[in-house]
């Protein structure tokens, strides 16, 4: 390394400037290039995540199961044919056997085509079932979601509004999260092969909008609002003032933040 | 110092070797980070700017107050007060942007698909069996939309 003032040794020198002289530039370009293909930015104005926590409770009593807000969010968020950000599940429980001691039967679970397009009546006949309702599904908002721990890219997060959301511009499609969710919520977009799932209509809420499913139904079942700021009469204030609520699999430690009224304990 | 100095030439072959390697990562990492990355946390905080920018599709209740106050006020005194107009009369944007282009008529299934009878549907639901309870097609004979509990 010590090597004496040579010809040799001046000449690979400056030629080690010369090239990094050269790649500076190259380096600013391939830079500039990168920050290109994450720059656009017409989000509206004037809006703070950080000054809103959103939220949005179901109220599993009030569902009628007519599958309009299936319909309202693939409008909203053009959701491809296949997949879902939110469904709807039916629970049929059957009579236990008579004499059998058992309080309830076997349980049913289906959601034909999400619920789109409401469900048929049900194979099992009127008198044997027990009971039966309805469970409206989507992204439970965790706050300690498995989802963007696995993501190896930092292409899903919580956002400081409480939002888990996926930079479709940043995703790899590895489909890790898709796996680590333990609702089912997420899915592989088949056109831009990146994750996809519930935004809780990010760009509507954004603007004051209710979310897409909020607004279509016609029965409340759904209660959207800003923890941080309740407006008058606040819905969702009133609805967890009056119900008992608890999230979906909540012993998985993932904490998810959407509330569900009026569970039954078959529900996954 | 001088100790230091007279390494012998395969160390510090390795030591520079190795600042070779760390200035190429932190390099190649100030090069392909993208702006903002880390602003918020461990994802790019301009992603939200763009969830944020996609149009809305669904006009939103408030919208038809400007111009059917009278039928809004008259929604909300009866027994469908929790219904967006979008719920029953569909997507509306365009009817709000050009108040010409007029909402397709409503139907008899959009009545059936809420109140047709099903054990899964909850007790306070007003449920019917449609071939017992009305032959036509037309819900509107007996029953007024804004107003499920006067008869026209």
């Amino acid at each position: 390394m010590t090597g004496s003032f040579t010809r040799r040794n001046a000449l690979k020198n400056l030629a080690g400037m010369a090239a990094g002289i050269l790649a500076l530039p190259a380096g600013r370009a391939c830079k500039a290039a990168v920050r290109n293909v994450f720059a656009i930015s017409q989000a509206p104005p004037g809006y703070d995540p950080f000054k809103h926590k959103w939220l949005m409770a179901l109220d599993v009593d009030r569902c009628i199961g007519c599958g309009l807000c299936v319909e309202a969010c693939k409008a909203e968020n053009s959701v491809p044919d296949n997949d879902f950000r939110t469904w709807i599940e039916r629970y049929v429980i059957t009579r236990p056997k008579a004499g059998s001691g058992e309080s309830r039967g076997d349980t049913f679970v289906d959601s034909p085509n999400g619920g789109m397009g409401g469900f048929k009546p049900s194979l099992i006949p009127r008198d044997d079932i027990l009971k039966s309702f309805f469970v409206p599904k989507l992204c439970n908002l965790c706050e300690n979601s498995p989802c963007s721990q696995v993501c190896p890219v930092g292409a899903t997060f919580e956002s400081p509004d409480g939002v888990v959301l996926v930079d479709k511009n940043y995703c790899i499609g590895c489909g890790f999260c898709i796996q680590a969710c333990p609702y089912g919520c997420r899915f592989m977009n088949p056109t831009t092969h990146t994750a996809d799932k519930c935004t809780l209509c990010y760009h509507r809420v954004t603007r004051g909008l209710r979310p897409a499913c909020v607004e279509i139904c016609p029965s409340q079942a759904r209660i959207f609002g800003d923890l941080n700021h309740p407006i008058h009469d606040d819905p969702l204030q009133r609805f967890i003032e009056n119900n008992k609520t608890q999230g979906l699999k909540a012993h998985l430690g993932t904490k998810p933040r959407v509330r569900y009224a009026g569970l039954d304990e078959e529900v996954r | 110092m001088k100790r230091l100095l007279k390494m012998p030439p395969q160390i510090t072959r390795l030591v520079l070797l190795t600042l070779v390697i760390v200035c190429i990562y932190f390099g190649a990492r100030h090069l392909l980070t993208p702006q903002s990355f880390g602003q918020y946390g461990h994802y790019r905080a301009n992603a939200l700017q763009e969830i944020a920018a996609r149009e809305p599709f669904w006009a939103g209740r408030n919208t038809c107050d400007a111009c059917h106050g009278e039928i809004v006020r008259k929604l909300a005194a009866a027994e469908h007060k929790g219904l967006s107009c979008e719920t029953c009369h569909g997507p509306s944007k365009a009817h709000v942007e050009n108040p010409e282009v007029k909402l397709p008529r409503l139907s008899y299934g959009q009545c059936v698909r809420c109140h047709e009878a099903s054990p899964s549907r909850p007790a306070w639901l007003h449920q019917i069996t449609p071939v017992k309870h009305y032959t036509g097609s037309v819900c509107t004979e007996c029953h007024v939309p804004h107003q499920p509990n006067e008869v026209p």
